[in-house]
């Protein structure tokens, strides 16, 4: 992928999902971030009594979720960043992380359960049909990264206004 | 066949997890503004839902039936549903970690979706096999998906759409929900059949 960091501007090129991520350390020419933290939902009006607000709020969560990006604009600790990534990525991580193993578990029951018709055997084919599917998983996943299709981009950074949640910095790379 | 068929049919068209049982209603309104959203959460909880209601067969036919405990079969449920949506959680993670940072959002959310314990509580009543639980739960969780991706389709046209003032927003979003519904309820035609 050798498409440039302001490829927004060309039309032809495939719609962005944005988002906001803060800068939380600096190192060499990496820069890590963690995605702001929203609901799925993008929150909504009655928000003060969702059940969602406090699921995954916690640093730890937010930590598991940190990321790199190459740090060719020269992003500081603490600046706040638009990134973006390609539309359909998400579409193909869904489809890679659940429906490979969604379909060889079924594929293994429906055989198992032809050829030997008991409820035993169907369920240790579709627990191997499973662990087949992750391994399949695993591959495409690593396919798909090597090309840089999961691959979050920067974008721009962030104006003041797009401010929502208050994060806590904290400098220090986690695993 | 036909009679798994049948049944996967009904799973996913004539007996909707959202629209005929009403199940999901929290995610259907929630997750919807974005197709590509739409299609995360539907796949998540697809996974979720097949692979907690394995798990939930097994525990009713091997655990809380023959010991008569059927009367901890809700708090058993939710507890295999909460330990399955951690393995998928830890599983992603594993697998891929760019994936999990992409997918993980998704993930906590369905735990507290009706719609994975509703589905394992049908299987109860169903007394079904192993294979025909499988599969009932599955052609459950795709139905679910099938009506959050035409949702959010609808929704990203709507936003664009001129909407009176006082219709903008969520109100016409449960008016089209239930012109969906009623277009779904052509499918029960299919069962008299």
């Amino acid at each position: 992928m050798d498409a440039p960091a302001d490829d927004t501007l060309d039309f032809s090129a495939p719609a962005m999902v944005e988002g906001i991520a803060h800068v939380v350390a600096v190192e060499g020419d990496l820069a890590w971030l963690e995605p702001e933290q929203t609901t799925s939902c993008g929150s909504c009006a009655s928000s003060g009594a969702c059940g969602a607000k406090g699921i995954g709020t916690t640093a730890s969560r937010l930590e598991a979720r940190r990321f790199s990006l190459e740090n060719h604009a020269g992003l500081a600790v603490g600046e706040r960043v638009v990134i973006g990534i390609r539309e359909n990525a998400l579409v193909k991580a869904s489809l890679t992380a659940y429906a490979i193993p969604l379909g060889t578990l079924l594929g293994s029951g429906a055989l198992a359960q032809w050829a030997a018709g008991s409820d035993g055997v169907t369920m240790a084919a579709m627990f191997g049909g499973l662990a087949l599917g992750l391994g399949l998983a695993r591959l495409n996943a690593r396919r798909l990264n090597t090309r840089g299709d999961l691959a979050p981009r920067f974008l721009r950074r962030a104006d003041e206004a797009a401010a929502c949640h208050p994060v806590t910095f904290n400098k220090k790379v986690g695993a | 066949m036909k009679a798994y068929i049948l049944l996967m049919v009904s799973a996913a068209l004539v007996n909707n997890v959202i629209l005929a049982r009403f199940l999901g209603l929290c995610s259907f309104m929630g997750v919807t503004t974005r197709i590509d959203t739409a299609v995360g959460m539907g796949m998540a909880t697809t996974f979720v839902i097949t692979v907690s209601s394995m798990a939930d067969w097994a525990v009713e036919t091997y655990l809380l039936q023959p010991f008569g405990l059927g009367y901890l079969r809700t708090v058993t449920f939710i507890l295999v549903i909460a330990a399955a949506v951690q393995f998928t959680e830890m599983i992603v993670k594993k697998v891929s970690p760019p994936l999990f940072q992409m997918l993980g959002i998704y993930l906590p959310l369905i735990t507290t979706n009706c719609a994975v314990l509703g589905v394992a509580l049908l299987l109860v009543e169903g007394r079904m096999s192993f294979i025909s639980a499988t599969l009932f739960a599955f052609a459950s969780s795709a139905g679910y998906t099938l009506v959050m991706v035409i949702f959010a389709g609808l929704r990203e046209r709507l936003a664009l759409a001129e909407v009176p003032r006082m219709f903008a927003g969520p109100p016409i979003g449960f008016i089209v929900a239930s012109l969906l519904a009623l277009a779904f309820m052509g499918f029960s035609g299919m069962s008299a059949n």
